[in-house]
């Protein structure tokens, strides 16, 4: 085997459909030794499916994976490749040394004396490669972010591998840090590792790739050189299928907002802080920020689910109801082991009591399927267990437990993550029919799609602050890229 | 409006059709579940009946079995309401000992006026419900270790109390009424009418019930045509298989009550709001709360309610026996939640449930007596019950990993 060979990554016609979403509509890329690839698109563009299926997570629908020159089913079992997911995988209670030789064969002194010394030497050259001096003792629990990050880095190196796959893991990490590894890493694919990474920043492709991929609905529609591109040119790459999206038609601007309804008034959450905020009715506010910038934060502190360290959340109305569509579906979101109609009634029982405070089951039901119909969920009947519904429709569902709690303010975290174009626009119209009915509407999404359809005005969370809100209509192409 | 969405969207018929076959495959399923438990159920009861005969084969041996060991499946449920919210109490049988003891030695020790008496048993069994809960909810103490705690002081206590021994009546003292003691007897059966009206109630409820897993492309003439020729069926094959009216002229009336008690929670659990939110934080705990559950509020109801009925469990035990012994129900926590998790496999998917707790007692409670019929020790009846327990979780983890 050649040894150039052993370190090209290629893929042809990769497909992938999940029901009848198909997900991945034939990708063809080649990846040859010394790359740093960096890898963009829109939030459900196909990115993380694609990662997946490399790493034996998913099973393409068809299509074919080379690994120097030989097929493969994913890239997991091979030893020439690595993966550095979102999770780092690593042991926070352990030490930098065994977490690194966690799975890898022990190294014997004799018997079942293991060789802490040889252990610890190796350890330490891996941290010398990516660049790390830490002593090799200390527990990985008090690293920072964006040194767990090298150390799951080293311990890829440590395994051999050639091929470096990372999977947004810099996104999380303040920017200090996240510069830290993305030089780290192009350090290593200039000593001839291969670099696969997905990202939302457009410095760190900028700064660090050598070549672009832009993903956008399950097609590859770019794929250049990093070399002579600027901001605003990847920003055109990627706004330009954006602008052409379902939400682009309406947007009512310098329409008035109503009353006030809830307010945050100097409230700090952690390291974020102070938040000053005002919900009107009749108004779609939209904040938008990186994971870990405490955005989602806000939006539980303006439900009542996190109490701020400081400051007050003042409700502007007596008795004020409030509904919330969680960030993560599956973990926040759904009752997996109840039917849908039990996960859409459970925040709006209450209205439905009758004398001996017994739940009327008929107006439950009715209610239930009306809201179901109108979503139009699938499979139609309300008592279909959750968990065989696609992600699409849980989305939709817990949407619906939000309508049937009629709350005066909607809080609503990634409203659109995983759902399909057609549920998208739905979703819009659900939320524009809200404020027309004088509810007010919080949208806290990283999908910058969500904030231009249907916000009125929007704001990003950044550096632990809230920055002031601004209508739509104001910004520039050059604040776009910041969301994307 | 929203409707206009799906309105215009073009290969309707296409879909419509693979989500009604995807509806009906879900009905079969869900069909093939619950009978696959039903049609274990009784086949077990045959086989027992083709290896003992006669002597399993007895209608009132049967309804005996069941009837002593109410306080078993008053456990069963106690334990179930704080199952549902994913907790575990295992001070139940504790609470169900101590609140005996009180039964019995409150009355012919202390002289206390019965109601009074009764009061204090069932308080104890919600206080200690709500020590429970406070522990669990507030300080973060482990379920497990909170109520094993808490279970183990309960019955510390009536060890104390009691100084070890035996608590009952003594020649000349004051002694448990009359009317207690009887209506705890196998021989006081529940009147005639009021069966009747049970069975009228059950069999409409069953009719209505049975709508859930009607094939959605059957008209509603059918449907209601083979329904009712269903339930006649069952019922024939109920009074000729299995002489179903001698086994309601045995019930007495303290497995009349222990229905009675099972219908009440069944629909707290399943049509107030209290029951669907415990529900709820069963299936996800997280979600309930940022669904607008009061998460903690709730479970530490459940522990109260638990907690109720462990001392009521505790109440009939002591009409029943009519003394208290040490640790007297200390052996029913196996079998308690045997019953409560073979729940989950019969007539549901995965839940817990009020009637399939009964079912399932009755269940683990016939299987260990015929084991002793057939002239096993009685001392394997726990090994039996742990084998049951056991092999009742393993089952509905498997039916809930193969949806």
């Amino acid at each position: 085997m050649n040894d150039d060979g052993s370190h090209s990554l290629e893929i042809s016609q990769m497909r992938k459909s999940f029901g009848p979403n198909q997900v991945l509509k034939g990708i063809d890329l080649t990846v040859g030794k010394g790359e740093f690839v960096g890898l963009m698109g829109p939030n459900g563009a196909g990115k993380s499916t694609l990662i997946k299926i490399l790493a034996g997570v998913y099973e393409a629908s068809s299509g074919t994976i080379r690994l120097g020159g030989s097929a493969v089913r994913s890239l997991a079992d091979s030893p020439d490749v690595g993966f550095i997911h979102q999770d780092l995988g690593l042991v926070d209670w352990l030490s930098i040394v065994e977490n690194l030789s966690l799975g890898t064969p022990p190294k014997r002194l004799f018997g079942p004396i293991l060789n802490k010394r040889a252990e610890r030497e190796e350890a330490r050259r891996a941290l010398n490669r990516v660049g790390l001096k830490l002593p090799v003792d200390m527990l990985v629990g008090d690293l920072t972010p964006g040194e767990k990050t090298l150390v799951a880095v080293a311990r890829v190196f440590d395994r051999g591998a050639k091929i470096l796959v990372i999977d947004e893991t810099t996104s999380t990490l303040p920017p200090a840090e996240a510069n830290r590894v993305i030089r780290s890493l192009s350090a290593a694919a200039e000593s001839g590792a291969t670099v696969i990474m997905v990202t939302h920043k457009l410095s760190e492709i900028l700064d660090a790739s050598n070549r672009v991929l832009v993903l956008i609905d399950g097609e590859l529609v770019h794929d250049t050189p990093t070399r002579g591109l600027d901001r605003a040119s990847l920003v055109r790459m990627l706004m330009q299928h954006e602008a052409a999206g379902p939400g682009a038609d309406s947007l009512a601007a310098g329409r008035s907002a109503g009353e006030g309804i809830i307010e945050l008034r100097d409230v700090w959450l952690g390291k974020l802080g102070p938040v000053n905020l005002r919900l009107n009715a009749e108004e779609v506010v939209g904040l938008s920020g990186l994971p870990g910038s405490g955005l989602h934060d806000i939006a539980f502190a303006v439900n009542g689910n996190l109490a701020p360290d400081s400051g007050e959340v003042i409700p502007l109305r007596p008795g004020l109801k409030r509904a919330l569509v969680p960030p993560h579906r599956e973990s926040q979101g759904g009752f997996s082991t109840l039917t849908v109609r039990e996960n859409m009634s459970v925040s709006a029982l209450p209205r439905w009591r009758r004398i001996g405070r017994l739940i009327d089951p008929r107006r439950e039901r009715s209610e239930c399927a009306d809201i179901a119909g109108e979503l139009s969920v699938k499979p139609r009947s309300i008592d279909t267990p959750f968990d065989v519904l696609s992600g699409g429709n849980k989305q939709k569902v817990i949407f619906g437990r939000a309508l049937l709690r009629q709350p005066d303010v909607f809080v609503l975290c990634e409203p659109t993550r995983g759902v399909d174009v057609q549920t998208r626009s739905e979703i819009y119209r659900l939320i524009r029919e809200l404020t027309a009915k004088g509810a007010a509407v919080l949208v806290a999404s990283s999908d910058a799609e969500d904030l231009f359809s249907v916000c009125d005005r929007v704001a990003l969370v950044e550096d632990g602050r809230l920055q002031p809100l601004r209508h739509v209509s104001e910004l520039t192409a050059s604040e776009l890229e910041l969301m994307v | 409006m929203v409707n206009t969405a799906t309105a215009t969207k073009p290969p309707a018929s296409e879909e419509t059709a693979e989500v009604a076959s995807q509806q009906s495959s879900l009905v079969r399923r869900k069909l093939i579940d619950s009978s696959i438990t039903v049609v274990v159920f009784l086949g077990l009861f045959v086989a027992f009946g083709l290896w003992l005969g006669k002597v399993f084969l007895n209608v009132d041996g049967r309804m005996l079995d069941v009837h002593q060991n109410v306080p078993i499946m008053l456990l069963g449920v106690a334990v179930l309401v704080t199952l549902v919210p994913g907790m575990f109490d295992l001070s139940v049988a504790g609470v169900a000992t101590l609140s005996c003891f009180l039964t019995i030695g409150l009355t012919v020790r202390e002289g206390w006026p019965f109601p009074v008496v009764l009061l204090v048993a069932l308080g104890l069994g919600m206080a200690v419900g709500l020590v429970n809960g406070f522990l669990i909810e507030r300080f973060k103490v482990n379920a497990f270790i909170a109520t094993l705690g808490t279970g183990g002081i309960c019955t510390g206590a009536s060890a104390v109390y009691s100084g070890g021994t035996y608590v009952g009546p003594l020649p000349g003292g004051p002694q448990l009424p009359h009317w207690f003691v009887n209506l705890a007897a196998f021989s006081s059966k529940a009147p005639s009418w009021l069966m009747a009206v049970c069975i009228l109630l059950a069999g409409v409820t069953l009719f209505l019930r049975l709508d859930s897993v009607r094939p959605p492309s059957w008209p509603q003439n059918r449907w209601i045509a083979v329904k009712t020729v269903a339930l006649a069926v069952i019922a024939v094959v109920l009074v000729f298989g299995f002489q179903a009216h001698q086994w309601l002229s045995a019930v007495s009336w303290i497995i009349f009550f222990l229905l009675v008690m099972a219908l009440v929670l069944s629909v707290l659990l399943q049509h107030t709001t209290f029951g669907r939110h415990l529900q709820a934080i069963g299936s996800n705990r997280s979600a309930a709360l940022l669904a607008g559950v009061k998460v903690r509020r709730q479970v530490m109801k459940s522990f109260v309610l638990g907690g109720f009925i462990a001392s009521v469990s505790g109440v009939v035990l002591a009409a029943g026996q009519g003394s208290a012994a040490p640790d007297v129900a200390a052996s029913f926590l196996l079998p308690a939640f045997a019953a409560a998790f073979l729940s989950t496999v019969v007539l549901s998917e995965g839940r817990f449930t009020v009637p399939g707790t009964i079912i399932g007692g009755i269940f683990v409670v016939w299987v260990g007596q015929a084991f002793v019929l057939g002239g096993v020790d009685p001392t394997w009846i726990p090994v039996v019950n742990g084998v049951v327990l056991v092999g009742a979780v393993a089952l509905s983890t498997a039916m809930r990993a193969r949806r």
